[in-house]
Parts: structure tokens; sequence; C-alpha cells
């Protein structure tokens, strides 16, 4: 039904699909939590305060207690595509693309703070476990209010941390700086000089 | 009643003449597809513009307001996002200059890869059309100009299809879209604001953020990087259409040696080969990401790293990534 709800936003149904998800959607106090939370999302993910929605009590302050997890990637996972591209809504010009590969292809959700971005505000990255959609965990303390994992939406139980708890924290090779080779103009979030400044001495 | 209508025409005749002035003040425009796609090249660097436009690729959007001259053949741009921290890029023919005002660094660098909208060709119209069949489209009204679209249809599934809406009198592109495999839009740019002409000054292109930082720290190590070197690495099995516009190898932040990066593009779409030692920390598995054009690809090759990164499809990354191999 996620699955449903999700390309009911997309603009990916049929009419009659639609109407079906959408009369799902009414009945069904979990399905309304996840059309909520795939809204506020979405909301996130442009940049918008979820304030703009009616967020039911309680859920918004349970919501800013976890980490912060973007939304799934639209495209339904390939065996071979172990990385998921995280938005953070506050990156201009180029996004903050994480990457972060799993250590002897194991299908173990790995997550890790992309060191690029370790000490900024903006969101980085992560991963991938076997089912679409694949939950996209923030490491860092990032604005971005909103926070959700889909998966857990389903169950109606909104618990990201249990997913959080699961994973481990590998070194993370960052898909940012070839973007940056590769485009030329880091956005704020992405620069770091690499000119050999002597770092002073403090002893 | 026929009296009324006369009259009615001959209020237009002046009208009329103006727009023929008007007409003859700008070339007309060309009769054929590749005539439309030069003149879009070519408006790109010799007009004068200042607007805003909106691009998203992917899940990203960003709002960027740019200002472009050319001042007897000389361009320069100036190019600023309007959203997240503030930054700012000068950019005079192939130089740049990228400033950080939070950081009170200007970074400088020589534009190898860099494209800004609506400067979307990467080389001329004839080595597009290698790779690309090129048409025109109907007319769209876009901010109260005309634009005609062309239509860039890739020749195979290696490359992206693009449209290009470009401005009837001076042939400016007013707005692209790039479509995925499946027909879908996946990036897109469109100006919501724009002038064009002697409207847009030299001085409009200075730097609106320099006064703010009083002593700027240089890093002009990009720039000292982007110039030709032999990796000594090849791409065996590059796609039909690509050409290498130039190798180099580039310093990224946390590693103790430069990476070889060799650039390769068909006209329109580029892509990054990089090759570095895979012992930070070793991996062990292939990796690959798609988000709107931006494609990622990376495999462990014996003792060295191969990543490849592009605006292209992930099969033509793989591909690529799978044919690295030391110049004989």
């Amino acid at each position: 039904m996620t699955k449903e709800i999700s390309a009911l936003m997309d603009g990916e149904l049929d009419p009659q699909e639609a109407e079906r998800a959408i009369r799902a959607c009414g009945m069904d106090e979990d399905r309304k939590r996840t059309w909520f939370l795939y809204h506020m999302i979405g909301e996130a993910m442009r940049g918008q305060a979820p304030g703009s929605l009616e967020v039911p009590a309680g859920v918004a302050e349970k919501l800013r207690g976890e980490p912060s997890v973007l939304a799934p990637h639209r495209r339904a996972a390939r065996p071979a595509a172990r990385v998921a591209i995280a938005v953070a809504a506050s990156v201009a010009t180029i996004g903050i693309v994480g990457w972060l590969g799993s250590q002897g292809g194991s299908p173990v959700p790995v997550a890790a703070p992309g060191p690029a971005v370790a000490s900024s505000a903006a969101p980085a990255a992560v991963v991938a476990s076997s089912s679409a959609p694949a939950p996209v965990v923030a490491a860092s303390s990032a604005p971005v209010p909103v926070v959700a994992a889909p998966v857990a939406a389903v169950s109606g139980s909104i618990e990201p941390v249990s997913n959080t708890a699961a994973i481990q924290t590998v070194p993370a090779l960052t898909v940012q700086e070839y973007l940056v080779a590769h485009r030329q103009v880091p956005s704020p979030e992405l620069y770091r000089a690499v000119t050999n400044r002597t770092p002073v001495d403090a002893r | 009643m026929r009296a009324l209508a006369l009259a009615g025409r001959r209020r237009w005749l002046p009208a009329l003449a103006l727009g023929v002035v008007a007409w003859g003040a700008e070339a007309a425009p060309p009769t054929d597809a590749m005539g439309w796609l030069e003149r879009a090249a070519e408006a790109a660097r010799s007009a004068s513009y200042a607007g805003t436009y909106v691009h998203s690729n992917g899940q990203r959007v960003s709002t960027v307001r740019i200002t472009h001259v050319n001042v007897n053949g000389q361009e320069h741009e100036r190019i600023e996002s309007l959203d997240g921290p503030p930054f700012e890029i000068v950019r005079h023919n192939d130089e740049m200059f990228c400033y950080y005002p939070d950081a009170k660094t200007v970074r400088l660098d020589r534009r190898v890869n860099a494209r800004f909208f609506p400067s979307l060709f990467r080389a001329g119209a004839d080595v597009v059309a290698q790779s690309y069949d090129v048409k025109l489209g109907g007319l769209e009204h876009v901010l109260s100009y005309d634009c005609r679209w062309i239509r860039l249809q890739a020749r195979d599934a290696l490359r992206f299809t693009e449209r290009m809406c470009s401005e009837v009198a001076s042939g400016l592109v007013l707005r692209a879209k790039t479509l995925g495999l499946d027909g879908q839009v996946i990036e897109q740019y469109t100006f919501t604001d724009l002038k064009m002409g002697p409207a847009v000054a030299r001085e409009d292109v200075k730097s609106l953020l320099e006064s703010r930082v009083k002593r700027w720290t240089t890093d002009a190590q990009p720039r000292d990087e982007a110039k030709s070197v032999d990796t000594g690495w090849t791409v065996t099995k590059l796609p039909p259409g690509f050409q290498k516009v130039k190798e180099l190898r580039r310093t990224l932040p946390g590693r103790p040696h430069p990476v070889s990066q060799i650039i390769y593009n068909d006209g329109l779409a580029s892509l990054s080969v990089f090759v570095e030692p895979n012992d930070s920390p070793p991996r062990t598995a292939e990796a690959s990401s798609e988000d709107g054009t931006t494609t990622f690809f990376a495999r462990p090759m014996g003792d060295e790293l191969v990543t490849v990164l592009g605006e292209v499809p992930l099969a033509t990354a793989e591909a690529v990534g799978h044919s690295v191999a030391r110049r004989p």
C-alpha cells in the first residue's frame, strides 16, 4: 500500500488505481498517516516547513526527536545500485550526494555521515537495504525538521530509531568530491579548500 | 462596415512598420534546425542578458541569478545562488572566481567542464549533431517571448534526449529539458525572469559579494591543477560520439595523492573518469547511483578504484567504468 501511496503522490497511477488508493487512504488510520508523512517529506524536500500541514497531535513532537530521514528514491532499487542520493533542502547549484559503500557487498544497511559535510548542517546521506524504497538517513543534525522512515510508517509505528540502531558506521567515500571535480563549482556546503596551507602549530 | 474595417487595419500599419524595423535589427530566424542550434549556442556566448532561472535535476531544485555580457568578444558573467548560504561565481571567459564569503575564500579555477544555463553546449553544433538527431519543434510563449523548441533526439540509448526552447529573435535558450530513457523529464532549466540587450551593463557582472569580506583567502590550487597532464589511463571502449576533452590530476579533500581525471563529452553530455589507489579504505563492491541526469558508478579494479560521474545513463557509465585501462 505504501508503494501505491508513493505512486499516487508522484502521479504515476492511472485514474482507477488512483481512486482506489485515495479511497483506501481515507478508510484506514495507518494509511492516512502514511499519506500525511509522505507529504511532510515532500514539503521538507522542497524546503518548506511542515507546519503548513495540519499536524496530528503529538506526531510533530515525536518526529522532532527523531534523526532526519529523507524520502526514498523514486525508482525501484536495482540490485547493483547500492547507493542512495539524499537531498539537502538548503543546497544550492549542486546537491549533496553521498555514497556509502557497504563493505563486501553486504545487504545490511550501512550509514555514516559524509566526511565532507560532517561539520556542516547539511544532511548527508545514505544507503540501501535490499527492499525498495530505501530509507535515506541523514546523520547530521540537519535543520530539516522532518523525519520519517517510510518503511516504519507502513506498520503505523513511527520508529525510525529502530532502523538506525541496526546501522553501523563505516568511513564514507563521498560522491560530492567527484561531483565538485566534475562540475568545478562547489556550493558552500561542499566547498573545502585543498590548498596546502600550513596549519598553525598549537604547541 | 468596410470603412470601419479599413480604419481598423490602418491603425495597425504603424505597429506593423515598427515590427519590421525591430525585425530588421535582428537577423531573420534560421530556416533549418542546424541553423537554430548554431544560433542558440552562439547567443549564449555573444548576447547580453540578465535573469533568474530555476534548475531542477532529479530531486534537487535551485534558483540562480545569471548576468552575462559580451564586451568586444570577451565574456563576463556573474552567477549567484539565491538559495542557501551566499556564494557567487564571476567568470571571465574560462577564468572562474568562486566567492565564499562565509569561508572568506575565493576559489580560482579554469573552466574545463563547468557550464551554466543557458550555455549548454560543450562543442560545436556539428559535433552535437553526430550524436543527436536535430529537429525543430513547436512554438511556445515563454516569459512574453516567443521561442521555438529544438529537439535533440539521442541517436542511441547511451545518452539522454534534450529539448531547448530558443527565443525567436535572439536565439537565446529560455527553457531546456532533459528526458530520461523512459521519456520523463529528469532535468529542467527555465528562466523565470529575463532581460536582454543593452539594458545589461558591464558593471552588472562585477562581484557583489567581494566587498563583504575585507581579506579574502585565495585558493588557487584548482586553477593550478586545471592543466593537461598524461595520467597514463584511458578508456578503451569509449561510447560513440564522446571525445576526450582533457586529462588532469585533481587533489580531492582528504586524499594524500591527486586523483587522475579524464573528461569526455559528446558536445552536450559530459562524463569524468577518476582513477585512484583503492586504499582509503579499500572498496570491494561496485556501487552506483542516479539522480536526475547525474549518474555515478564506481568499481574496484585491482589496486585502483575507478569512478565515473556524468550526465549519462547508468549503462553508459558502467560501460565506461569497465573499460578503463593503462595506456599502452
